[in-house]
């Protein structure tokens, strides 16, 4: 679903946030990744949305290859690929259900269909009382339900969560996490960076480490009891 | 591609059309007074224009005929006879190859008092004040030689016996015709210039709103919207700031002819003119609202096509 070769992403100012990463993942695969803050874990993120370009290496994304995609597919690439912010990113002047419905109404689709979806999707992250919410009347736990909710609603099969606990308390950081692997129960690709590192080892799945923008392990799943904080 | 998914994507466009055109009229909603006041300074803008245009089209629908431009009006002496008088006009005739129509003094008198409702103190005259007029309309003139015939002719009508004035019409109305065009180009140049005037107040505004709301253009790129989705609503609005600012325009152009219409008819009354202020018209209305509505999706388009460019996060691909 996913495969990073010899990626090197530099900015300006020569800041190597990204060097030398290759990973490969499979098609409904659940991977964490970890590391120190700016280890690098969002540039590797924004360089699979594209909201970025590799400097250096190759990047393939649903067997597309990213550096030999124009621009203006970019787009496209993101339609496929669900993805929740650790600031959830809501319009705070759209109701919850025109927040999720966003991704929809990008993709044309028709308005009885839409409100199917997007109550499928509320439903799921149980929020569907609050579709005619505005996002600054929930809770911060909600907000980032809702911001799961604009992710899923897609469809999409890769879903990518940058530090999406980062500001809820344990509790409700570990409902998160278990709505995450439901999700993947039903085939979606899941990528979560995190450095909640006691809740990624009580998932016990895959995980990636960065560390100054170097890919310094990759611990499978039967092995995350290694995992140091 | 088969024609099913050509008619499904365009049928998905047409989705998103109809999203960002009511998303667009929301946002318009949502900010009521500086839309407002927006509205209210493009409608002032295009409304000065559009009254002048009016202005001469109305002065223009004043018959100008050409030929009564060449008719000169000629006031013979008080007291002469009937007699001489149609022996004169006679001579005129031959002489000049020229049309004359007498009008007696009686029948000036009656004229007068119908017109200028003044019947009742012309009645304190004991004797008629008017003198013989004979108006002489050249006949048969080339277009060219049209003005130096008519001068010429009033030159040798002031020279002749028992003349009392002679009034040339046609300096005046050429003036007016004149004054006329100088009032067509003016509409032109005010024209152009409110136009652009309008263009750049939507342009400034597009700027503003794009720039208040790129959070939401950024929250926008990342779920996958494309340049022209994150587009349309400003052009969207653009076009309804246009499409308002004209129709706040005319609502002042009617409000003010409203106005205007009494006292101008009053006047014009005096004159013996009768008279009917003209307005735009429907087809005119409705050239005004389209015009309003496409100079402010271009004034948005300008805009958002330049501000747009620093939200594009990503290079052009490189050749590989």
């Amino acid at each position: 679903m996913v495969t990073f070769e010899h990626v090197s992403k530099r900015y300006s100012g020569n800041v190597n946030a990204l060097q030398d990463v290759s990973f490969h993942l499979d098609p409904g695969e659940m991977v964490f990744l970890t590391g120190h803050s700016g280890a690098g874990k969002s540039t590797l993120l924004r360089l699979i949305l594209m909201l970025e370009r590799a400097t250096r290496g190759q990047i393939v994304v649903d067997k597309r290859n990213l550096g030999k995609t124009p621009s203006r597919l970019a787009p496209r690439i993101r339609q496929r690929i669900g993805m929740i912010f650790q600031d959830h990113k809501l319009l705070s002047d759209k109701t919850v259900f025109d927040n999720v419905s966003l991704p929809l109404m990008i993709a044309g689709m028709r308005y009885p269909d839409i409100r199917k979806r997007v109550r499928a999707a509320l439903d799921k992250v149980g929020l569907l009382s609050k579709e005619k919410s505005w996002p600054l009347m929930l809770s911060g736990g909600e907000q980032q339900r809702v911001g799961v909710a604009r992710a899923i609603v897609g469809m999409p099969p890769l879903l990518l969560a940058d530090e999406p606990t980062g500001n809820l308390d344990p509790e409700l950081s570990e409902d998160l996490f278990v709505l995450f692997r439901q999700l993947n129960a039903q085939g979606v690709t899941v990528l979560v960076a995190s450095h909640d590192l006691a809740l990624i080892r009580a998932m016990g799945q895959r995980v990636l480490v960065l560390s100054h923008g170097r890919l310094v392990d990759d611990i499978p799943a039967c092995d995350v009891g290694r995992l140091r904080p | 591609m088969s024609l099913r998914q050509i008619r499904r994507k365009i049928r998905a466009w047409g989705r998103r059309q109809l999203y960002s055109f009511f998303s667009s009229l929301g946002t318009l909603l949502s900010h009521r007074l500086g839309t407002l006041m927006t509205i209210l300074v493009l409608g002032i803008a295009m409304v000065l224009p559009l009254g002048l245009y009016v202005s001469v089209k109305n002065l223009r629908a004043i018959d100008l005929e050409r030929e009564e431009w060449g008719t000169i009006t000629v006031f013979l002496q008080l007291g002469a006879g009937e007699e001489k008088v149609k022996t004169f006009a006679g001579r005129i005739g031959q002489e000049r190859n020229a049309d004359v129509v007498t009008v007696s003094p009686e029948q000036g008198m009656e004229e007068f008092s119908a017109v200028s409702g003044f019947g009742q103190a012309i009645d304190m005259f004991e004797e008629n004040p008017l003198p013989w007029v004979l108006q002489v309309t050249p006949r048969q003139v080339e277009n060219e030689k049209f003005e130096e015939t008519v001068a010429d002719l009033g030159a040798w009508l002031e020279g002749q016996d028992g003349v009392d004035l002679v009034q040339v019409d046609y300096k005046w109305l050429k003036r007016l015709a004149g004054l006329l065009e100088l009032g067509d180009a003016f509409v032109t140049v005010l024209t152009v210039m409110f136009s652009l005037a309008v263009v750049v107040v939507i342009a400034n505004t597009i700027r503003l709103d794009v720039a208040s709301r790129s959070d939401e253009i950024s929250v926008l790129n990342m779920v996958g919207a494309g340049n022209s989705f994150i587009r349309q609503p400003f052009l969207y609005s653009g076009f309804w700031y246009g499409l308002l600012g004209a129709f706040l325009a005319l609502l002042l152009l009617n409000l003010s002819m409203f106005y205007l219409q009494r006292p101008l008819t009053q006047l014009l009354d005096a004159y013996g003119n009768t008279f009917e202020v003209m307005g735009l018209g429907g087809r005119g209305s409705l050239l005004v609202l389209l015009a309003g509505g496409v100079l402010g999706f271009l004034g948005a388009w300008l805009s958002v096509r330049r501000y747009l460019r620093q939200f594009r996060l990503e290079d052009p691909p490189r050749r590989s």
